[in-house]
């Protein structure tokens, strides 16, 4: 008995290694350990033993099932292994093909950038306006100090549509007229971004182009303010390792007025053909909002004082995205926006 | 303005570099923009005599010389065809360096040696426009008294170092040599030499019984003044006074124009020089000009004067623009023997009216727009007087004729030092102020607290305690300036919901696909034609620019379509074939031509698609875009505003193809325009592909835009779906088919949408089978015997109302 049951063992055993698929581990089963099976037959076949061989065949009969089974699982989980294997190489696909991508559109860089100023002043307090594009001559000049005639309007030139109206040459109307929509000496934190216009087309000059008025108005601004405002812009939009000067300049709006350098982000402040050499990259005119202007505001001069600043969108994209001609900004090639 | 260095030290004394005054000067608000070094690139080119000038031997072209150069006699070959023996001329030794790069060096022409070249102008790097006509060609001649030897820089003046300063129209004050010197003194911490205006006046008689001088236009000439000058002898001036004018970028003619223009360089004050016999009755009249009173200027052009122009007359006839060009029949010449010298002050707003209509602007133009110094007028003449009597050029006729309407009194100005400093954001101490205002020459006057200033008859642009602070702000240094940021009560910063509305419309159509493009607020008359639009239509009422740059822009635009279209065409051409734009800008609508009051200016969104609907890829479709691409997105874009409940129906616009064209109206309003592009608009661009466009009205937009949308709560029970697909006559409109679904489906319905619509081989001619997925939900869970009912309810309306069949 015993030896019928080694050799069962071994017979099952050598047919359990040389299996080598799933169905045919499961014929071994069925073959052995089934209803029908050659060891369950054994097993049922234990009650024509003495009562003294019984429970020893028994004991080997278990055992044997019991190896059986331990090695019919672990020989299921190696076939499992190799059939995922050899499944998955069968499902390889070429990853280096390019993916399906959802097309996104592009928003203009002068929007971009305009985002990222505007974003900056709001978080400064800073509330946008707009003004009208056609504009009064009376808003556009005389009243920032500019009668007709006058020597400075000569750095504007201007696209007239009457005498008296123009496309505006810049957003400094914007100043009077938002302070005119207050109440006298109301505070005032705005920024004003806007097209503008001047008759001048080259590869430095458009016809059109956008500008971004501040104004700031309260009791006790200073120009030391105005400086604080315009450092915390530049590092916001330019990053902290760049330098600002002011440089005394002139504006018929503002007293005292100033040039606004920064160091040169090209170059970092080396000298390049970017900034021609001098390190510095002039990016905003700003100054003092004028006494005359303020009045013309109906604002009282004894009571509040302000500071304004108006800088070129194009010229800030430039810098920020090194854009060497400004006529790509309004050619509107896909192949210049897609890059944005 | 330009101005030499060595010029800048007969003045003031410094000791810093030019680059470091540059630098410092720019700071201090006198911008410099470049700094000229004269001579650079010359080295070892000295002046030489010609002592024997033979013809080559064997080259007929050519000349052999003997130059003396001092040390020793050299023999230089040359072509130049204009030298002879005696000439002092330019001599490059060998191993000498010319500004183009050129190293000279030991030669054999023709078997000839020669150690040398004998020099041009041109070679030497100076400006044509600075030189004597008979100077510019050839070989270049200098004084036969030249030193020989001598470093050409030197004798030439081109060991120099040239500022540009680039002045801000309200530095009228800096637009001279001592104008800027009074700047460098105060900022190097020198003084200023000003020079002496002792006079001998050895001339006959009395100045003012040699010519009468009237004022007309007292509005316009504040000041007139002459003196004489008898026993003049014109000729060349001498070489420094050549070099000094030179270095500031004019010619030197003769020594009196070159005396004029010397002390309008040095002292900013125009003057002008006439041959006092050819002034009609010896009589100056400062008035209008004549209507088209004729002038032939002394560039030698005639022109024509118009009555709003200021002239200086003789008794006949004008002999000068007032301020801007003297007249050529009474310049001085070769043959004057007594000269008027005249020194005044007109008007800058009508001397700048006067040179634009003339298209004429000249160095005294210039200085007089931005307004001289009318204290200084006297000082001029008697500057210029002394030059020339110094020179030996003339006697000096004792007295000023000096016609001075209205005297102008000096500007006062009252501040006090914590005024300055709240102003500044500074703690500058008032005896720092005191001394940076000394210095710039204002009359300074303390009682207590308060500073009264006088403000120097230079500084015309300083009348306010504003402008003392700049002053101030600008010598004590913006950089020394502490960085604050504005205090006072929050602000709420933020923007308008117009606004944010815009921003999300770019944020939704840049998500969708579709890139933002910017272009021109102008337009050419020929868009409207283009764009189909009829002749009466309101949108050719566009407004005209009255001084365009060029004939493409005349207008502003009516219609952001046409930028759109136009910005297609450019892409097109550049075989970016397949593209999704949109532009968000204004339009200009005049309310009534000519404009008199300021137009409306509405901001439209327009968009355009053409071309593939997928980036071309292996694995994407090469379905091109069509009408419900732009439809879809204009659907999109109303989703994300919160627009709902708007009715779309076929509708006609010019610029678009009449069956292919949708809008979108709620309350009247409408929202869109979404469509084919006309093919009669596709052929007048020369466009061979079809493109679909919209056109939506930002203000409308946010007129229906719903604010935040609410939240809602998510269905508790399952949902129940029911395909239904019917066939129907093919005309039919979806959107009646849906509208009866709607009203048919009852409470249950709580969504559907068309999933197929068919005509074909599987329907009979002129039908169409539209499907529908319909999705059915109540607060419980449905049974299929109510979701029955409701379909056969929805079935039942869809045959009756549209001849509706099942489809199975």
């Amino acid at each position: 008995m015993e030896k019928e049951l080694m050799a069962l063992r071994d017979a099952a055993t050598q047919e359990l290694v040389q299996a080598n698929d799933l169905s045919s581990l499961n014929e071994l089963r069925v073959k052995y350990l089934g209803k029908k099976g050659s060891l369950t037959a054994i097993l049922r076949g234990l009650g024509g033993l003495s009562p003294e061989e019984r429970p020893r065949i028994g004991q080997v009969v278990n055992e044997i099932r019991e190896e059986m089974e331990r090695l019919l699982a672990e020989k299921t989980e190696e076939l499992k292994a190799v059939e995922l294997s050899r499944r998955l190489a069968s499902e390889r696909i070429d990853v280096t093909l390019p993916g399906r991508r959802p097309e996104m559109g592009h928003l203009h860089p002068l929007t971009k950038t305009l985002d990222i100023i505007k974003d900056t002043f709001m978080r400064m307090g800073f509330e946008i306006v707009g003004g009208p594009e056609v504009e009064r001559d009376f808003y556009n000049f005389e009243a920032l100090g500019l009668p007709k005639n006058h020597p400075a309007r000569d750095m504007q030139d201007s696209f007239y549509i009457t005498e008296e109206i123009l496309l505006r040459t810049h957003t400094s109307p914007v100043q009077v007229r938002t302070m005119l929509a207050h109440p006298p000496n109301h505070p005032i934190r705005v920024i004003a971004p806007g097209k503008v216009y001047r008759r001048d087309y080259d590869a430095t000059h458009a016809p059109m182009f956008q500008q971004v008025e501040g104004l700031v108005v309260d009791k006790g601004i200073t120009l030391g303010d105005l400086k604080g405002t315009l450092e915390l812009f530049v590092q916001e939009v330019f990053g902290k390792d760049v330098k600002m000067r002011m440089r005394p300049s002139f504006f018929p709006f503002t007293e005292p007025s100033a040039e606004v350098d920064i160091s040169c982000v090209m170059c970092s402040g080396k000298g390049c053909r970017v900034c021609k050499g001098t390190g510095w990259l002039e990016i905003l005119g700003s100054g003092m909002v004028h006494p005359r202007v303020l009045e013309g505001g109906n604002y009282d001069t004894a009571v509040v004082s302000g500071f304004a600043f108006g800088m070129g969108v194009e010229r800030i994209a430039m810098l920020l995205y090194g854009i060497d001609d400004l006529r790509l900004f309004f050619d509107n090639d896909l192949r210049f926006l897609r890059q944005f | 303005m330009r101005a030499s260095i060595k010029w800048l030290k007969d003045y003031v004394d410094f000791a810093i570099s030019p680059e470091e005054l540059a630098e410092r000067m720019t700071m201090a608000g006198v911008p410099v923009e470049n700094i000229e070094y004269l001579g650079q690139g010359i080295e070892n080119v000295v002046t030489g005599k010609i002592i024997e000038a033979l013809p080559h031997p064997n080259a007929d072209r050519l000349t052999v010389c003997k130059v003396d150069i001092g040390r020793e006699t050299l023999t230089i070959v040359t072509g130049a065809n204009n030298i002879s023996t005696g000439k002092v001329v330019p001599v490059a030794l060998v191993g000498a360096k010319l500004p183009s790069g050129m190293d000279i060096g030991k030669a054999v022409f023709r078997g000839v040696e020669s150690f040398g070249m004998l020099c041009s102008a041109e070679e030497l790097n100076l400006d044509a426009k600075i030189l004597p006509p008979e100077v510019r060609e050839g070989i270049m001649l200098l004084p036969d008294d030249t030193p020989l030897g001598q470093d050409i820089r030197s004798v030439l003046g081109l060991d120099d170092v040239v500022l540009e300063f680039e002045l801000t129209p309200n530095r009228a004050d800096c637009f001279s040599m001592l104008g800027l010197a009074r700047e460098v003194a105060v900022l190097t911490g020198g003084t200023v030499k000003k020079p002496m205006l002792n006079l001998r006046e050895a001339g006959e008689g009395k100045a003012a019984s040699y010519a009468a001088i009237t004022i007309e236009e007292k509005s316009r000439c504040a000041r007139f003044c002459a003196r004489i000058l008898t026993d003049v002898k014109v000729g060349p001036s001498p070489a420094w006074l050549q070099h000094r004018i030179q270095a500031a970028g004019m010619r030197p003619i003769n020594n009196v124009v070159d005396v004029t223009n010397f002390v309008m360089l040095e002292m900013g004050q125009p003057m002008h020089a006439y041959d006092y016999n050819l002034l009609s009755r010896h009589t100056i009249i400062v008035r209008r000009a004549n209507p088209r009173e004729p002038l032939t200027t002394l560039d030698g052009v005639k022109r024509e004067l118009n009555s709003d122009m200021l002239v200086i007359a003789d008794a006949v006839q004008a002999v000068g623009v007032a301020g801007v060009m003297g007249g050529l029949a009474t310049e001085v010449t070769g043959s004057t023997s007594t000269v008027l010298l005249e020194a005044a002050s007109f008007d800058g707003f009508s001397v700048r009216k006067t040179s634009r209509t003339l298209g004429l602007r000249s160095e005294a133009s210039s200085r007089f727009e931005r307004g001289v110094d009318v204290r200084n007028i006297t000082r001029a003449l008697d500057r210029a007087a002394k030059l020339l009597e110094d020179m030996g050029a003339c006697k000096v006729v004792p007295g000023i004729i000096d016609n001075y309407p209205c005297l102008e009194l000096p500007q006062q100005v009252n501040f006090t030092a914590k005024w300055i400093n709240d102003y500044l954001g500074t703690e500058i101490p008032q005896a720092v102020m005191i001394d940076i205002l000394r210095r710039l020459e204002f009359d300074v006057e303390v009682q207590g607290e308060k500073i009264t200033v006088t403000v120097p008859s230079w500084r015309g642009d300083v009348s306010l305690p504003a402008d003392i602070s700049e002053e101030i702000a600008r010598i004590y240094g913006f950089n020394n300036i502490p960085a604050t940021t504005p205090s006072g009560r929050v602000t709420r910063g933020g923007q308008s919901t117009v606004q944010s509305l815009i921003d999300e419309i770019k944020r939704v159509l840049a998500g969708a696909g579709l890139s933002e493009i910017l272009s021109f607020s102008f337009a050419h008359p020929s868009i409207f034609d283009k764009l189909n639009i009829p002749a009466d239509s309101e949108l050719r009422q566009a407004i005209e620019i009255m001084n365009p740059i060029t004939d493409d822009f005349p207008l502003l635009r009516t219609t952001l379509l046409g930028s759109v279209m136009e910005t297609v065409v450019r892409n097109l051409s550049r075989k970016n074939d397949d593209m999704k734009i949109f532009e968000i800008g204004s339009v200009y609508l005049a309310k009534q031509l000519p404009l008199d009051d300021l137009p409306a200016e509405p901001v439209i969104v327009c968009g355009a698609m053409t071309g593939k609907r997928q980036v071309l890829s292996w694995n994407t479709s090469r379905d091109l875009v069509d009408f419900y691409d732009a439809k879809g997105t204009v659907e999109l874009v109303l989703e994300r505003l919160g627009i709902t409940g708007y009715e779309v129906t076929p509708g006609e616009r010019h610029s678009y193809h009449p069956g292919k064209t949708a809008v979108f109206a709620k309350d009247g309003d409408v929202l869109a325009v979404v469509g084919e592009v006309h093919p009669k608009v596709l052929d007048a661009f020369a466009i061979n592909k079809k493109v679909y466009a919209f056109e939506m009205t930002i203000d409308t937009l946010a007129k229906h835009a719903a604010g935040i949308s609410r939240y809602q709560p998510l269905p508790k029970f399952p949902a129940v779906s029911r395909d239904l697909a019917v066939v129907l006559p093919e005309k039919t409109a979806a959107k009646q088919v849906v509208e009866t679904i709607r009203q048919s489906g009852g409470a249950l319905l709580a969504d559907f949408k068309i999933f197929d619509v068919y005509t074909g081989e599987q329907v009979a001619p002129g039908m169409k089978s539209l499907a529908f997925a319909l999705t059915f939900r109540a607060e419980r869970t449905l049974t299929d015997e109510e979701v029955d009912v409701s379909v056969k309810q929805i079935i039942n309306r869809l045959e009756q109302e549209h001849s509706a069949k099942i489809r199975i």
